[in-house]
């Protein structure tokens, strides 16, 4: 064998006894296995359940019956057992309702008249104008209930009152492939678990180790910074699989997570992803000489990603001058990516602009990290 | 005999003070160098360039014939370092750790095999965490020989070790240096140093004051005239400790 070629294996050999025994280490570590692999499932859980209710609608109401008549009672018990409203049985009067309005405990108060569902004299049917009382605050809730109830009634006037309806309009629900909240959720989530594994996993031991002097011990050796480094991809992805073994079982059979896309694709942009996370608690963990050097900056670096790249909430909500600006962070693109592939079922083809700025950053932050890694 | 070790005129300066200042020595095959001095004399200073952990200003180190300056990754290959406190990974046991840096100079090797040269044998299977100081000591040492170096550098090997444990070392070190690898060691005890080195360097501010044999050593400050204020014992305390307690190596030392 030529020498050269050789050496190269000799060097592999190296990466592959440190990812062996680096990953049974961590299996012994009953600590890190809790934070890797059942923190992210613990947020998962809290979030999911958020979440699950999918895209029901509901308002928090106040019912204040003034009348005695069938129709009213009929009406307030329609109302109960309706899954748009919600109402709050102990309010009784509309000073109460004031006041939990002002607290925004409940959306709107709906008032039913002495008169309401009365039959007026000259008329065989019973009639009524409910009033819907709501603070400034809630125009929105208001107005969306005025026309849920407007809608109500329209229905209950057409069998009273036989008439014709020229012009209706139904609504039709698209099912197809839409996103629902927790589809967003759930990409935030893999990247909240990139950052804890990617980031915090090296950020937290590279450090100790310095202080330990077993860094300085293992620099003494012929081990390159590379082998150091390919060794902890290697067995952070080993990592990481199971991790997101987890999630996605959980989220698909517990929380019926719909995956369209394609798993190969899937998997191999999470592992783009993960590297590419990781590059930045090399860099970090590589350059900080203790603990003390790391723990700012690695909150500068940390929280911005964590509360502007789609983690916690969607980037939609944001307001556009700041999504300009967080969509070039490295983690937004991965967490677009895993959401476009998983859940909307597009192909590598279609994400180029999510893959190429995601390698650009992989490229960036491996420099770096080559550049700042200390040994001691 | 070839010297091993060829340190000329070996000079190292952090801010406004000269660490090292342009010291010259050098070590045989299968020897036993010993280098004192108070601290801040500069002692791990040397040792670290000659590691190849720092930097050398000016001056040049050759090992085995290749200069640590223009080629440290060959230096590695030729050297084993035992660290002044050794630590290792937790939840790593001890084969493994053998194993780890058989790896990094990209071997394969019998961990059983190095783990029975320093006694070890029956912890193999422990975790590092749960040996003692002496242990972690031996484990380190054969950690440094797996890939069977020519030099060996200690820094203080026998800090904080009980005398059972301390005499122990100074037995493994010697049979190091009786495989033909040359040893090269600071220490603050002038009893190890007397024991153990073949020669000794006396370093003070970056300098070395003093070469020699211990014995010469002695003898050059008898021959100035130099008297002790006090009778020489027979036996000193250590003796007394020994004797009482015996030379055997304590459980968990």
């Amino acid at each position: 064998m030529e020498p050269r070629k050789q050496t190269l294996r000799k060097a592999l050999f190296t990466v592959a006894v440190f990812v062996r025994i680096n990953t049974k280490r961590f299996f012994r570590d009953k600590t890190a296995l809790f934070f890797t692999i059942i923190f992210p499932l613990i947020f998962l859980f809290v979030f999911g359940s958020l979440n699950s209710g999918g895209g029901d609608v509901s308002f928090n109401v106040a019912v204040i019956n003034q009348s005695d008549s069938k129709f009213a009672q009929d009406f307030v018990k329609q109302s109960e057992d309706s899954k748009v409203l919600k109402v709050n049985k102990d309010i009784t009067s509309l000073d109460e309702a004031k006041e939990k309005m002002s607290r925004s405990e409940i959306d709107a108060a709906i008032i039913l008249p002495e008169t309401f569902g009365d039959v007026k004299q000259d008329q065989t049917f019973p009639s009524g104008e409910a009033e819907i009382v709501y603070t400034q605050n809630n125009q929105a809730s208001a107005s969306a209930l005025t026309s849920i109830l407007d809608a109500q009634f329209k229905a209950v006037n057409g069998e009273l009152v036989t008439t014709v309806t020229p012009f209706t309009v139904t609504g039709t629900q698209l099912n197809e492939n839409s996103l629902s909240a927790f589809d967003y959720t759930f990409a935030g989530l893999l990247g909240f678990s990139l950052i804890g594994m990617g980031i915090f996993g090296p950020l937290n031991v590279f450090p100790e180790l310095k202080k330990m002097g077993i860094l300085r011990r293992l620099s003494t050796t012929p081990l390159r910074v590379w082998q150091y480094f390919l060794s902890t991809m290697i067995g952070q992805a080993a990592i990481g699989v199971i991790s997101f073994a987890a999630l996605f079982l959980v989220a698909i059979f517990v929380f019926h997570l719909e995956i369209v896309g394609n798993w190969f694709e899937l998997i191999l942009f999470l592992l783009l992803g993960m590297f590419t996370i990781l590059g930045i608690g090399l860099a970090l963990g590589g350059w900080a000489k203790n603990e003390r050097q790391a723990a700012p900056l690695s909150n500068i670096i940390v929280f911005p990603m964590m509360f502007l790249s789609g983690t916690f909430f969607p980037r939609f909500l944001m307001p556009e001058w700041l999504q300009n600006v967080s969509a070039f962070l490295p983690l937004t693109p991965i967490i677009d990516g895993v959401r476009l592939i998983a859940t909307e079922g597009k192909h590598f083809i279609d994400i180029l602009p999510q893959i190429g700025l995601t390698g650009a950053w992989l490229v960036v932050i491996y420099i770096i990290a080559f550049r700042v890694f200390r040994w001691e | 005999m070839k010297n091993m070790v060829e340190v000329k005129d070996l000079k190292k300066r952090y801010g406004d003070k000269q660490a090292v200042n342009g010291i010259s020595f050098s070590v045989k095959k299968g020897e036993i160098f010993g280098i004192l001095g108070p601290n801040g004399a500069g002692k791990t200073t040397t040792l670290e360039m000659m590691e190849t952990l720092r930097e050398i200003d000016s001056g040049s180190v050759i090992i085995d014939g290749v200069d640590v300056k223009k080629d440290p990754q060959a230096i590695k290959y030729l050297i084993g370092v035992q660290p002044q406190s050794p630590a290792f990974q937790d939840k790593t046991r001890l084969t493994e750790v053998v194993e780890m840096f058989a790896a990094a100079y990209g071997e394969k090797v019998d961990a059983m095999e190095f783990l029975r040269d320093v006694g070890l044998e029956e912890k193999a299977k422990a975790y590092v965490e749960n040996l003692s100081g002496g242990q972690k000591q031996r484990l380190s040492i054969t950690t440094a020989l797996v890939h069977g170096p020519k030099v060996f550098f200690l820094d203080e090997p026998t800090t904080g070790l009980d005398p059972q444990a301390r005499r122990n070392l100074w037995e493994l070190i010697e049979k190091v240096r009786d495989r033909g690898i040359s040893v090269i060691m600071t220490t603050h005890y002038m009893d190890e140093a007397e024991i153990l080195c073949d020669r000794i360097a006396v370093m003070d501010n970056g300098e070395i004051i003093a070469l020699d044999t211990p014995r010469n050593l002695v003898k050059q400050l008898l021959a100035r005239g130099f008297k002790k204020s006090q009778e020489v014992q027979q036996a000193n305390l250590e003796d007394v400790f020994i004797d009482l307690t015996g030379k055997a190596l304590r459980e968990g030392a």
